[in-house]
Formats: structure tokens, C-alpha cells, sequence
């Protein structure tokens, strides 16, 4: 019992730190304040405690933060319910090879969002890119027809590719602003140093503000602190064939697109990869089985020796003092 | 080389223009002698143009060295024609020129009493009177015509305006008789000013010039409110304006910036001026302030006030052109574009994109679920397409219809291990000609699960060695 106590007290005191840095309410001094019965409060506690116990997913959806399912019940999960409508979310690539799968992933939520959107407004929802001149070059410019066939509206399709960085966030927080915008589609090459942690919680802020997304897809960038509410990695997979009236499927034909997709920063501690196809027809994600997608297609060494041992004359380098916070610039990182 | 020009002090020691260099050097040792810019001297005189603006909208270049203002109608707003000639020149001239004017009913007769007579006033039917004693040079005629009249003895106007017509028109052609008539007012001369004329312009002098964009801002929408009732008049509003600003070391500033439906509203007008400052930054040097702010409207629309419906549902579409007019402001017409899809099969070719400006969506309403009028090819097209197609080095192709096994492309080398294809894109031969050739296109996907859309240009029957391309991704 008196195990319980504590634990409980220690929960109390975690929340309240969390809401302090979340800068929300506490409900439950405001409660005791108005001298509520201990008993309520307990009770209280207790559906607290079990709604931190399962993630607090209940708690959120009740403090009314929108959310948009996927329809994937893992990853809505590791999402806490879907997909944040006001909030920036992170999609990253290693490298231009993959800009193909970033994009794709990046396009098919916008599309979830668009499709949300028009259900709700019953008109052509607006949908804006704001691409990258260097990235329109190394990984191409987005192709109307394609995005099309990818399940997008491009009756309102707008693309805009300005010469300057400091533009295009510009370009971001005006849509973000005005609201209008089902989705915001900001491409982004590396981590550039003028958009770091300030300027994407100035976005972030926006995006809570105005209640509309910001899909940022960083190309052959790498981790960063940012204000962004989530960050995916996205990876190429192989497709599974097409798939045949009766069921079966037609060999050597490439369906569907196929991304691997793994959660880095989530409210969740858990590491999640997935594999996702995504069906443009139904504008709908589908979970493929992992096991099996990594037994097939694992990308296998050009060399099959073994890996170089490690150099044995130097010593491993020191584990960083404490706790890490944060991580750094990127680029000051790689200097 | 010869002597172009002079100023007084090399007028006085005796040289005279087109004398040649060395000569010059004879009789003036310290002569300080500059080489011809012409371009520069035109940037001067369109720069003084520019500057002229403020007294006329119409202002039209003549030659290398001078300036033609139509002040029909203008005069009042300067207390009349003589404080007005004498306003240009007082200020020209304490920008340090040497300048000389002149005011009538004809271009010709400026011109000749600017160059060969002084600072004059010739009112309506004195025309000939003040011709009259001016040298025939002053007419614009060639120098062999005026050596031609010298040694008749007609060496002033006078003489040709008393002498019949007939006999000269048959001896000296119809230029010379032009040119007269011109100088006296008998035949109309237009003069082409360099811009085209404002729909409907406001502006405002300052006693106190203003240096800050916010200054500048809060300006044009109170000058903005003068546009209003003109354009109310029309039944119209503007589409695309001009702010122009007028620095006091005479240096004009013009901004334009367009709407993407018409505008009446003065502080709408203003902010798509602010987003064009911000563009702007630092191009903008107010130095040491502006004197004149002028809106013109150069283009303007029928006004079609809408009545708003009660659910508010216009308001939404509306901010969308608004959002689109403050990006295309700031960002240029280019910065922000949507797609135009086009009939034809050929991939680069089917999708255009345009200024979001033109196409605003508030002024073209949609039905509901409209078509886009254009057959989209049902074949999977790309998510991301190159601007420019990139050629691929192929290895182990099937011959004749088959795709690569391997490919290098950006000096990566992929293992195809599925593909789709080949999807025969003939060209437009009606664009292309007829020696174009046919694209097979493929779909690939490499053992890392990329997805790739490339395509051999050329059948192995129109081209022995067909070249390989990479054209866009997939996701």
C-alpha cells in the first residue's frame, strides 16, 4: 500500500513536471484548490496513472489534441492516435537516393490529409509544396500527373520553389498562417544552419495556432533537435506484386509502393519500424509483416566477408557524461 | 578623334566640336579630354526622364540629348506655364545641367526655340512670328538640305515660310516642307512617350521627405484612398499597380506588383506593396528620403462586387487569392504556381506549370468535382519528374523490347530485379518532326527497392546504339 503511495506521489510529481514544460493547466491543484473530496481525487489520480500506463493516449484524445488515424494501428499508437493536425511532422531521408520513398510517404499522409479535408469542406482542398531548387534538380520536381495517380487532388496544387531558405520558411508560416492549406509540404536539403531549433518552433507554433499541418521532409538530412512533434525515417522497400482479381498475385509486375518507415523521436520510447504500403486508390496504408518483408528483400552485401574487426591500438572513445538532452547542430556535429 | 562636346571654358579658348583631338591639343596644351559613353549619357537622360515624371505622365526622348514633355492639361497644377518652364529649369538646373526649354502648341517649335532661340512661351498663332527669325538648321533637316538652302540664300525660317510652296516642295522634296509645317503647327506631331500612360494615378508631394518602409506604406494607403473614386467611376478594379517613388537626389524607384483579382480597397492596395518591400530588402536605398509617392493602376477589371452568402463560405476562397496575391508579391508572379494539365502524352509535355496569379481559383469558380478537362494518361506516371532527362549507362539490356539487368546512374550502380514496361511513347511529330524518336519507357525497381522510370530512346530499328535516360521516380 504504503508501495502504491509513492508510486502514485511520484507519478503526481512527473505530471505536473510535464505539464509545466508543456506550459498546460494542472487540473488537479486547480481541483484540490476547490476542495474536492480526497476520495475524487484519488480516483483521479488512478485514471491518470492507468492513461500514463497505456501510453496516454486516452489523456490526449481528451485534452482534444486532433489527431488524424492512419488506419495502421501500430503506428497510430506509436503516434498517440494519428497523425498531429497541428503540429510539425518530420520525414527524412538518408540520402537523394531515397528521396523517392520520403517523398512518397511525405505525399501519401498529405493525401490522407487532403482526402480528410475534402470530406470535411465538400470542396477541392488546397495543397502546397514548397520544394528545393537544389533538391528539384538532384531528385526532380514533382510531376502533376504522378502525384495524381498517387491519390492527390491537383485541381488545387500549388508548388512554389524559392531561390532562398529564408523564403521558403517564410512561404511555410504564411500558409501555415492563413490556414487554408490541407497540407504544407516543406522540403528541406540536409540541415541547413538557418532553420534550426528557433526557427521550427516558430513554425511549430504557427502550425498549433492555425491547427493545420506541416509536413517537413528533410532530404539526406540528418537527426537534429527540432520543435517537430514526430520524425520519420523513411527507406526504400520492394514493392509486392500486383495484386490479381481473383487474389493471386501477378509475378515480376511491382504494385503498390512499399515504404520502411521507422519512428526516431515519438512520445513513445519504443523503437518502431514498420514496413507500409500505401494503395492510392483507397488512399489508404496497409501494415505489411516485417518478418517477412526482411527476409525477403534485406539488401545483402556486395562482399560477403566478414566485417573489418575493430582497430585494436586505439582505445574506444569515452560514452558523453550525463544525460544527453538534446542533439546538436548537425553541422557543428560534423566540424 | 574628334571633339564631341564642350563646356563654356573650351567654348571660350576657341575650340569648337567636331575639331579633331590632336589639333585641339594645339591650341589648348591642358585640354582634359574624356572619352564618349554613350550608354551612360542615355542612362542620364532616361534617368532625367524618369525624374520629369512628376511634372507629366506623357515624357518621350528626343535624340541623344534631349526631353519632350506633353503638359496638356498640367500646366494648372504648377500655377501656369511660365512658373512651370521655370520650376523644370530652376530645379535641372540646380542638379548642375545646363538646360533650356521651351513651351508650345508643336514639338518642332520646342524644339528649334530650345536649341536656337532661349527659355521661351510662344502662345497659340504666334508660331510663325517666333519661327521666323530662327536659322533654317533649326528645322531637323540634314546638313546637305541646309547647305543646299545657304547657298540659295534662305538662311532664316522667315525666308522659306514667305516662299511659295510649291517651287521649294518640287527643289528640295517633301521632308523640308514636313519639317515646316511641323515647326509652325499645320501638321500634327505625336511624340511617343516611353511608358504607357496610367489607367488612373494618385500621388502625393512632401515637404518632408520620408525615409521608413513604414512611413512609405502608411503613405500609399492614404494615396490609395485617391484611386478609389476613379475607379468606382469605372465600375472597375485594379490589377496590377505601379507604386512609384520619387528620391529627392531625383533617382525614381517603380514597383509593381498584381492582384490576383481586381482591387479597390486601399489598404488591401498597400499590402501588396509591403510584401514587395520586404522582398526587396535591401534594393530599396531611401537615401535621403522620397518627395513624390505616386499609385498607378496599369491594368484594371470589371469590379464584380459578390454579395457574400450567409454561411461565410466565400470568405474562405477569397483568402486563398488573398494568400496567393501576398506570395506573389513578396516572391514574384513565378513564386508560387499551379499545374495546367495539357493533351498530349508526351510526359514533360502533359503538365504545365503557371503563375498561381493567373489562374486565380476565386475567379474561376470550380463545380463540384470538376473534371480537369484533360485526359490523364491511366499508366503510372512518376511522383518526381527530371527537368532535364539523365542519361544512363545500361548493361545486359534485352534486345530488342527488354529493360537493362544493370544500370549505372550517378555513379551508382543498381541491380534491376523487376520491371514493367515498355510503355512506346511516339513523339508529337507535329512538334517534334518526323525524324524524332520513339521512347520505350520502364518501370524498375532495384534489389533496394527504389523505383525508377527510365527509357531507351530510339528502336533498335530507327537507331543502331539507342541511349538510355532516367527520367523520374517513383515512390
Amino acid at each position: 500500500m504504503a508501495h502504491a503511495a509513492l508510486a502514485q506521489e511520484r507519478v503526481f510529481a512527473l505530471r505536473e513536471t510535464i505539464a509545466r514544460l508543456e506550459g498546460r493547466p494542472l487540473p488537479e491543484q486547480a481541483a484540490a484548490e476547490a476542495g474536492l473530496l480526497a476520495e475524487q481525487l484519488a480516483g483521479q489520480l488512478a485514471e491518470q496513472l492507468a492513461d500514463l500506463e497505456d501510453g496516454g493516449v486516452a489523456a490526449r484524445r481528451r485534452a482534444g489534441e486532433a489527431r488524424l488515424a492512419t488506419g495502421v494501428e501500430a503506428f497510430d499508437q506509436a503516434l498517440d492516435g494519428g497523425l498531429p493536425l497541428d503540429a510539425i511532422t518530420e520525414i527524412r531521408s538518408l540520402g537523394f537516393r531515397h528521396a523517392g520513398a520520403a517523398s512518397g510517404l511525405a505525399l501519401a499522409l498529405a493525401a490522407l490529409l487532403q482526402a480528410t479535408e475534402e470530406k470535411r469542406a465538400r470542396e477541392p482542398a488546397p495543397f502546397l509544396w514548397i520544394g528545393d531548387r537544389m533538391g528539384g534538380g538532384e531528385a526532380g520536381l514533382p510531376y502533376a500527373p504522378g502525384l495524381k495517380a498517387f491519390g492527390l487532388d491537383i485541381r488545387r496544387f500549388f508548388q512554389a520553389l524559392p531561390q532562398r531558405l529564408e523564403d521558403a520558411l517564410w512561404l511555410a508560416e504564411a500558409a501555415l498562417q492563413s490556414g487554408l492549406f490541407a497540407a504544407t509540404l516543406l522540403e528541406v536539403r540536409g540541415n541547413p544552419p538557418a532553420f534550426g531549433l528557433t526557427e521550427s518552433r516558430r513554425l511549430s507554433l504557427r502550425a498549433k495556432a492555425a491547427g493545420r499541418p506541416l509536413l517537413l521532409l528533410r532530404q539526406a538530412g540528418e537527426e537534429e533537435a527540432s520543435s517537430a512533434a514526430f520524425r520519420l525515417l523513411a527507406e526504400p522497400a520492394p514493392a509486392l506484386a500486383r495484386r490479381l482479381p481473383d487474389g493471386s498475385m501477378l509475378g515480376g509486375s511491382i504494385g503498390h509502393p512499399v515504404f520502411r518507415l521507422t519512428l526516431e523521436k515519438s512520445r513513445n520510447p519504443a523503437p518502431l519500424s514498420l514496413f507500409l504500403e500505401w494503395n492510392p486508390h483507397d488512399r489508404r496504408f496497409l501494415a505489411l509483416d516485417p518478418a517477412r518483408q526482411a527476409q525477403a528483400f534485406e539488401p545483402k552485401a556486395a562482399h560477403s566477408g566478414a566485417a573489418l574487426s575493430a582497430p585494436s591500438d586505439r582505445p574506444d572513445p569515452a560514452p558523453a557524461l550525463g544525460a544527453v538532452l538534446a542533439f546538436e547542430r548537425a553541422f557543428e556535429r560534423a566540424s | 578623334m574628334r571633339l564631341l562636346a564642350l563646356d563654356e571654358m573650351a567654348e571660350a579658348a576657341g575650340l569648337r566640336a567636331g575639331q579633331g583631338l590632336a589639333e585641339a591639343r594645339a591650341i589648348c596644351p591642358n585640354l582634359i579630354v574624356i572619352e564618349e559613353d554613350a550608354a551612360a549619357d542615355r542612362r542620364l537622360l532616361e534617368a532625367l526622364a524618369d525624374w520629369c515624371d512628376r511634372f507629366t505622365p506623357l515624357v518621350g526622348l528626343d535624340g541623344a540629348d534631349g526631353l519632350f514633355l506633353d503638359i496638356t492639361g498640367c500646366t494648372h497644377l504648377f500655377g501656369g506655364e511660365a512658373a512651370m518652364l521655370q520650376e523644370i529649369l530652376t530645379r535641372l538646373t540646380q542638379m548642375g545641367l545646363a538646360v533650356r526649354g521651351a513651351i508650345s502648341s508643336a514639338p518642332g517649335l520646342c524644339r528649334a526655340l530650345a536649341r536656337f532661340d532661349g527659355n521661351r512661351i510662344v502662345a497659340e498663332g504666334e508660331e510663325e512670328a517666333a519661327l521666323a527669325p530662327l536659322p533654317v538648321a533649326a528645322l531637323r533637316l540634314d546638313d546637305t538640305l541646309v547647305q543646299a538652302l545657304h547657298t540659295l540664300g534662305l538662311r532664316q525660317v522667315g525666308d522659306l515660310v514667305e516662299a511659295p510652296r510649291a517651287p521649294l516642295a518640287r527643289r528640295f522634296g517633301t521632308e523640308l516642307m514636313l519639317r515646316l509645317d511641323q515647326a509652325t503647327g499645320a501638321d500634327e506631331e505625336p511624340i511617343s512617350p516611353r511608358r504607357p500612360v496610367a489607367h488612373l494615378s494618385a500621388e502625393r508631394r512632401l515637404v518632408e521627405p520620408i525615409r521608413a518602409e513604414d512611413d512609405i506604406l502608411a503613405l500609399a494607403a492614404t494615396v490609395a484612398e485617391g484611386l478609389k473614386p476613379g475607379l468606382e467611376a469605372r465600375g472597375a478594379g485594379g490589377r496590377v499597380f505601379e507604386l512609384v517613388l520619387f528620391r529627392v537626389d531625383g533617382h525614381v524607384f517603380r514597383l509593381s506588383a498584381g492582384a490576383s483579382r481586381p482591387l479597390r480597397d486601399p489598404p488591401r492596395i498597400a499590402k501588396l506593396f509591403a510584401e514587395r518591400l520586404k522582398g526587396l530588402h535591401d534594393e530599396l536605398d531611401a537615401g535621403f528620403g522620397f518627395e513624390i509617392l505616386r499609385i498607378n493602376v496599369l491594368q484594371h477589371e470589371a469590379f464584380d462586387s459578390a454579395q457574400g452568402d450567409f454561411e461565410g463560405d466565400d470568405r474562405r476562397r477569397l483568402s486563398l487569392s488573398d494568400f496567393i496575391d501576398q506570395v506573389s508579391a513578396r516572391l514574384g508572379p513565378e513564386g508560387l504556381q499551379t499545374c495546367q494539365l495539357r493533351e498530349s502524352h508526351v510526359p514533360e509535355r502533359a503538365v504545365r506549370m503557371r503563375p498561381a496569379l493567373e489562374q486565380a481559383p476565386a475567379r474561376i469558380p470550380l463545380p463540384e468535382a470538376a473534371p480537369l478537362g484533360v485526359t490523364v494518361s491511366r499508366a503510372e506516371r512518376p511522383l518526381r519528374l527530371f527537368a532535364r532527362p539523365e542519361p544512363l549507362e545500361t548493361f545486359a539490356v534485352e534486345v530488342p523490347d527488354g529493360p537493362p539487368m544493370r544500370f549505372r546512374w550517378r555513379r551508382l550502380t543498381h541491380r534491376v530485379l523487376r520491371a514493367e514496361g515498355p510503355e512506346r511513347l511516339s513523339a508529337e511529330w507535329w512538334l517534334d518532326g518526323e525524324e524524332a524518336l520513339t521512347r520505350d519507357y520502364f518501370r524498375l525497381e532495384s534489389d533496394s527497392g527504389q523505383r525508377f522510370w527510365v527509357y531507351r530512346q530510339g528502336l533498335y530499328d530507327e537507331v543502331a546504339h539507342p541511349r538510355w535516360f532516367m527520367h523520374g521516380i517513383f515512390a
